[in-house]
């Protein structure tokens, strides 16, 4: 039966971790079982290339070293894998406990674990179970989209790469080319800001608007990353959240109550209608004709012919 | 489910996990499969799987070098800890990964508004703690941030109400049928998905509705004691809205630029058009609820079935046109085929 990767990887880094001097490949071949059962030549590199980048993956730091006759040696020293001294007490516990529980992305979720776990071999206090909870609060970041991890990954490793990308509007896809510098979620959704190749400026991409597959670019980025990186003020106007003039309007008395809530002013005329003053920001006219006969535009003009405009879109049917 | 991590098994977190338990298990002779099943946030299975492993695991298969490590199911035993030096047991530096997943999940939940207070002082003590402890790893973990939304003072009262088992009086926004309603609800648990929602039991309808808290215009805690019936938790993670298999099918052909929809309700089937459009099916307990979509599209979609529902639409717009040439249509009844049916399952809308 072939030997499971785990138990392969598991050796691999015991050997690196226990060895004070480097070992070279002919040395931990021999030393494990599933490298001498590899076969050929060709395929022990390959299993013992991938295995080495697996064992990066999860943090350990491996050195390559030549030697005075040109052989290459392998090692993970104790200082530059060693945990530095970490004390947290039972509250402390139970707070990263109830924050590595709320990814919904399998790598980020094992990753949080595998966080967890070591802090706990460091000696997190137990007294508390910190998967058990304290709190009726059950935060969730969810991730639904496929190319989260993908980009995640390269913006990790400042990685340039190439999607396509169907905007709100548009029938068909068009290719991107991205310098990838941050993910936010928000309000559930992930967004992705970086450096447009093709356009030469800075963009932010919903990522359930990217279809197919993201693939990477080997180039490294041509464009500087800023220091901060604002993705919700992006889309917050997108959303016509950044409205600098306002709009009056009619809504019929106790409809409309999100209206209200966005409302700066509020005249009862006494008719069974309301009088209001709300932001006039992108979406505006659309959002009115949501509420159908219960809202008259009043001013501006041109909100007034957008809303009349996609009433007679509807009517005609 | 509630309560565990989203685990897969793979070999890398496995040897992540087994790295850790070695260094774990050094410092406690004969440890409980359980207390460290629970430590480590794994089912006892999974230590069993794990403790299966370790002793083919070594710094050489030859020379008796492998980890003699077993279990008699109870407790665990390691009879020759010495194979590994004292400095190879040591616990391991985070991951890029692992440290970017930790801190950006403790920075969100410590954003959270309604979050106790000793808590959250607990959650940043504890971010600088493991950002200090992670060093250069904790760098990438600023390319990530996740913002949960929720309306402070709300949440703070539906946390308290959770926590006191006590009964809440709220005035809750109904984009469906677009009224305010009182209802009395016994708080179940607070959930943040993008937004913040609280599971309860509502009086009103005597079901299980799901609140949103930017919704709720107004909140009290009431004297009565919260007593919602036993009911199952949903696993949530397949998203808030789940509608169900009886609910009539609402059928809507969009244009370019009405693809939105497809991305904000959850829907059956999602057929491409030759225009670039969509024809999208979904279901939904109370059709009439979409005449909102049905005005939102305007020329870029319309609904296909029920007719009823494409009607109401076509009235609602003439007579919302009807204000516009001076002739008021005040005092006019809402239209028809608006369900009474209290539900808060169409949570979707920009």
């Amino acid at each position: 039966m072939a030997i499971a990767k785990a138990e392969r990887l598991m050796n691999l880094a015991l050997c690196l971790l226990g060895t004070r001097r480097p070992l070279s490949k002919r040395e931990l071949r021999q030393s494990i079982e599933a490298y001498l059962e590899a076969g050929s030549d060709d395929s022990f590199n390959r299993m013992f290339e991938r295995d080495k980048d697996d064992l990066r993956e999860l943090g350990l730091v491996i050195e390559t070293v030549e030697s005075l006759d040109g052989e290459v040696g392998y090692l993970a020293r104790r200082d530059s894998n060693r945990l530095p001294p970490i004390t947290l007490d039972a509250e402390e516990a139970a707070a990263l406990g109830l924050a590595a529980k709320v990814w919904q992305q399998a790598r980020l979720a094992g990753a949080a674990s595998g966080a967890l776990q070591k802090l706990r071999a460091a000696g997190l206090p137990e007294e508390v179970d910190p998967y058990e909870p304290h709190s009726a609060l059950e935060p969730r970041i969810p991730v639904h989209e496929a190319a989260f991890e993908p980009l995640m990954l390269a913006c990790r490793d400042r990685r340039p790469v190439v999607f396509d990308y169907r905007k709100a509007n548009a029938a068909q896809p068009e290719a991107r080319h991205v310098e990838p510098w941050a993910l936010e979620c928000w309000r559930g959704h992930w967004y992705l800001a970086g450096f447009d190749r093709d356009r030469g400026a800075e963009r932010v991409f919903r990522l359930s608007r990217i279809t197919g597959k993201v693939r990477s670019r080997g180039a490294r980025f041509t464009a500087p990353v800023p220091d901060v990186v604002t993705v919700r003020e992006t889309v917050a106007s997108w959303a016509g959240e950044t409205a600098d003039r306002s709009a009056l309007i009619r809504l019929r008395t106790g409809a409309g109550y999100p209206l209200r809530a966005k409302a700066t002013s509020v005249r009862e005329l006494g008719d069974g209608w309301d009088e209001l003053e709300i932001p006039y920001g992108h979406g505006l006219d659309a959002w009115l004709v949501e509420f159908g006969p219960d809202v008259v535009v009043l001013e501006p003009a041109e909100l007034r012919a957008d809303v009349v405009d996609r009433l007679r879109a509807v009517a005609k049917g | 489910m509630a309560g565990k991590p989203v685990r897969p098994v793979n070999a890398i977190d496995q040897t992540r996990r087994m790295l850790s338990l070695v260094t774990y298990l050094r410092e406690r002779p004969g440890a409980r499969v359980e207390d460290v099943a629970r430590a480590f946030g794994i089912t006892e299975d999974e230590l069993v799987s794990d403790l299966d492993v370790l002793p083919m695991c070594g710094t050489s298969f030859r020379g008796g070098d492998l980890l003699d490590i077993d279990t008699d199911g109870e407790r665990i035993w390691w009879h020759n800890p010495a194979a590994l030096g004292a400095d190879a047991a040591e616990p391991l530096r985070l991951a890029a990964d692992e440290a970017t997943a930790l801190l950006v999940a403790a920075r969100a939940v410590a954003t959270l508004p309604g979050l106790r207070e000793s808590d959250r002082q607990a959650l940043l003590r504890a971010t600088a703690k493991v950002e200090t402890a992670a060093g250069e790893a904790a760098g990438a973990s600023a390319r990530l941030s996740v913002t949960f939304e929720s309306e402070g003072g709300v949440f703070a009262d539906v946390d308290r109400a959770i926590s006191e088992r006590r009964r809440l009086w709220i005035r809750y926004y109904s984009p469906a049928r677009d009224e305010v309603t009182e209802r009395e609800i016994d708080p179940i648990r607070l959930v943040s998905v993008g937004h913040t929602y609280v599971e309860a039991w509502c009086r009103r309808s005597e079901a299980r509705r799901t609140f949103r808290l930017d919704r709720v215009a107004e909140i009290r805690i009431l004297d009565e004691p919260s007593a919602p019936p036993e009911v199952e938790l949903r696993d949530l993670s397949e998203g808030l809205v789940q509608p169900a298999a009886e609910d009539p099918e609402v059928v809507v052909e969009v244009g370019p630029g009405g693809r939105w929809v497809a991305e904000y309700y959850p829907h059956d089937s999602a057929d491409e058009l030759p225009d670039g459009g969509l024809r999208i099916t979904l279901r939904t307990p109370d059709p009439a609820s979409l005449r909102r979509l049905a005005l939102r599209l305007g020329r870029d979609g319309r609904i296909v079935s029920p007719p009823e529902l494409a009607d109401s639409a076509r009235r609602a717009a003439r007579e919302a046109l009807a204000a516009y040439d001076g002739v008021e249509a005040a005092g006019t009844p809402r239209g028809p085929g608006e369900s009474e049916h209290a539900h808060d399952r169409q949570e979707r809308g920009l």
